[in-house]
């Protein structure tokens, strides 16, 4: 039995979660998907923060704000027309990172040290690895802070699509007192375990990063050392957000196979990672049809070159039809595979960016999908 | 377009979905045909992440040591354990001390959560399958093929080296990263290959992406343009349907019209703004055409 009057699952989701990440894998339309699904909530009259990772600059000039602003930017409410309201905010991991610091260190100076440390300085600019690091925490912030009813996010284009969740968890094991306490300049804590464990490292350390570099990591790590206890516990809290019935996972998937088998992936992983997650929005899809002209509706006339031309155009209209078929059976394939709820966005080329193309795909995730053409007997 | 067939790298980059796979095992698999020994490789980061090269390859499951696929064909994964586990390894003077080092809780969660070591050990691993040398002093694998992990990491893998030789000053790392940026930069060894899409954002994409790369002094050997819709019409016939004035977001068939003006306009950017023109692949081709246009274009199996 398939919902062909409901609404798409999507359309709960944007009017009662608090979080809702989207993930999947590179190429899909993520960044595009969160926007048009912070656009939805802002439709259903909540305060909705789009968190967007590297966002296509045309996408950020579609909404209206500018790219590389310090704090989340209004989208025009003329744009929005609406109750709601929608802001849109492209991570900047440095920022994230150093407002971290600044917040959790007793005194400014100390903030100071550890940002002006010269691994710091030299690893800041680093493009892998800082995303995955910042946008859990960014997220969390934002959504700690009360301004907004719901935070949308876009995930970073990782080594895994689950990266942003593992790095904090990495570095929560890492600044585990008994592994952290190992790198950092000793402060007594003396006994067999704590000095074969150093011997080890030191020796290690210095063989392979040369000597020299153990101290300037001991002197980076030793400025954050009061802040390891805030550090855990908000990747802890991050999780415990996560997890919660407030946040919901999407995993976004466009009809090419590769990107399939990678959501399929995903979507077991968020399932082993017992994360909720809702079910899957397939991109670029061509599945609806219904609404559309054919081409046999236009009037060729006696022109050879006009009725050759319409007669390609009918082989193309063919082409489309087939592509509609598939992607019908993809979606129906989706939804039993993951036993979960699938929605398909249509592939608008061009048009997504422009906010009128963000807008069709917003309302394509809230409202009955009417214009879906459920035919062949589904 | 750049005669790849005295490299001993290519790079293949791009955004996530471009079909960089496509064209990493078509490349691999004409090199191999004109008589190079070929490692096909891809970047994992996690052992159950899914393998699409291998999958391509007609292979169930890569492994991090390489894995003949056919004549002169090899696949593996570039992982970061094997890229440390090896470093370690050459580095330190006892085996011993590197097996105890991997043990190491303290090292091995060092290892996970600094930001860039990741990709250092798959940088360590791409230099380790290029040393390697048979008994006759040839080289193992005349040409590693690398399908790099979607974009943000194609740059990410780039600038590793000059990051890192920044923050350790000596030391082994620092002589190996020194190699990595030697290697990376030569463009008698290494090439970049940069797959895209004839969209506009993926071209912008990719225009951003070279630039950065040549930032970096990589060399860019080549750009191909993936599934370039075929345009049916003569320009008379093109002619006709303009005048009929259609609608073109309303109409079914019609929709592929303007696909084919943006790729069009697309193909014509890159060349504008990059300086030559891309390889285009169009959307539909079966995998021997696809391994001979390649060869073509990039000067693989002439003299077979």
């Amino acid at each position: 039995m398939r919902r062909a009057t409901d609404a798409p699952f999507t359309s709960d989701l944007v009017s009662q979660k608090r979080v809702i990440v989207c993930c999947g894998a590179g190429g899909v339309g993520k960044t595009t998907t969160a926007a048009a699904i912070g656009l939805a909530g802002a439709m259903a009259g909540r305060r909705v923060l789009v968190l967007t990772i590297d966002p296509a600059r045309r996408l950020a000039e579609a909404m209206g704000i500018p790219a590389g602003g310090a704090t989340p930017a209004r989208v025009p409410s003329a744009l929005v027309k609406t109750d709601g309201a929608l802001w849109a905010w492209m991570l900047d991991p440095r920022i994230v990172f150093e407002s971290m610091v600044r917040r959790l260190s007793d005194t400014k100076d100390r903030a100071d040290r550890v940002l002006g440390n010269k691994l710091y300085l030299a690893l800041r600019d680093l493009i892998a690895g800082m995303q995955e690091y910042t946008a859990a925490e960014a997220l969390y912030t934002f959504h700690e802070s009360g301004d907004y009813d719901l935070v949308v996010l876009d995930t970073p284009p990782s080594r895994n699509a689950l990266e942003f969740l593992e790095a904090p968890r990495k570095l929560a094991l890492f600044l585990d007192e008994k592994i952290v306490g190992v790198f950092l300049p000793s402060t007594g804590a003396s006994g067999l375990f704590w000095s074969r464990a150093r011997g080890l490292v030191s020796s290690v350390f210095d063989r392979i990063f040369g000597e020299g570099f153990m101290d300037d990591l001991q002197s980076f790590l030793g400025g954050f050392s009061g802040m390891f206890a805030s550090m855990r516990s908000h990747a802890e809290a991050v999780r415990a957000l996560l997890t919660s019935d407030q946040s919901s996972f999407i995993v976004v998937t466009s009809p090419d196979s590769a990107a399939r088998t990678e959501a399929r992936f995903m979507q077991a992983k968020l399932r082993s990672m017992r994360l909720p997650f809702s079910g899957y929005v397939l991109n670029r899809s061509w599945a609806y049809t219904r609404g559309l002209a054919s081409p046999s509706s236009l009037a060729a006339g006696t022109s050879p070159a006009a009725i050759s031309a319409l007669r390609k155009l009918e082989a193309l209209a063919d082409h489309e039809r087939d592509l509609a078929e598939r992607d019908r059976l993809l979606l129906n394939a989706l939804r039993d595979d993951g036993q979960c709820e699938a929605t398909a966005t249509p592939h608008l080329g061009a048009a997504i960016e422009d906010f009128a193309g963000l807008l069709t795909l917003a309302i394509g995730l809230r409202v009955p999908p009417g214009a879906e053409d459920r035919g062949n007997g589904d | 377009m750049m005669d790849l067939s005295r490299l001993r790298a290519v790079l293949v980059a791009g955004k996530g979905g471009v079909g960089k796979t496509t064209v990493t095992a078509g490349l691999a698999r004409a090199a191999a045909a004109a008589g190079k020994r070929v490692l096909a490789a891809e970047v994992s980061y996690e052992l159950d992440s899914p393998t699409p090269l291998a999958e391509v390859l007609g292979l169930k499951r890569a492994s991090e040591e390489p894995v003949l696929v056919e004549r002169n064909l090899s696949l593996a994964l570039l992982t970061p354990h094997a890229g440390h586990l090896h470093f370690l390894r050459d580095a330190l003077p006892m085996r011993m001390l590197a097996d105890a080092a991997m043990k190491s809780a303290a090292i091995r969660r060092f290892l996970l959560a600094a930001p860039s070591l990741a990709e250092m050990g798959v940088l360590y691993r791409i230099l380790d399958f290029l040393r390697r040398k048979r008994s006759d002093g040839s080289f193992e694998h005349d040409l590693l093929i690398v399908d790099l992990p979607a974009t943000g990491h194609a740059l990410g893998l780039a600038q590793v080296p000059s990051v890192i030789l920044k923050v350790i000053k000596r030391g082994p790392i620092h002589d190996a990263m020194r190699e990595g940026l030697v290697l990376l930069t030569d463009p008698k060894q290494t090439g970049t290959l940069l797959v895209t899409l004839p969209e506009t954002l993926p071209v912008s994409e990719a225009i951003e992406l070279a630039h950065g790369i040549s930032k970096h002094k990589i060399p860019l050997a080549g750009v191909i343009v993936n599934r370039v819709p075929v345009d049916p019409f003569t320009p008379e016939e093109r002619a006709a349907i303009d005048a009929m004035h259609i609608d073109t977001a309303a109409m079914l068939g019609a929709r592929t019209i303007p696909r084919i003006d943006r790729a069009k306009e697309s193909i014509a950017r890159l060349k504008r703004e990059l300086g030559h023109s891309p390889l285009t692949l169009p959307e539909v081709i079966d995998e021997t055409h696809l391994e001979r246009t390649i060869a073509q274009a990039f000067g693989i199996g002439a003299k077979a």
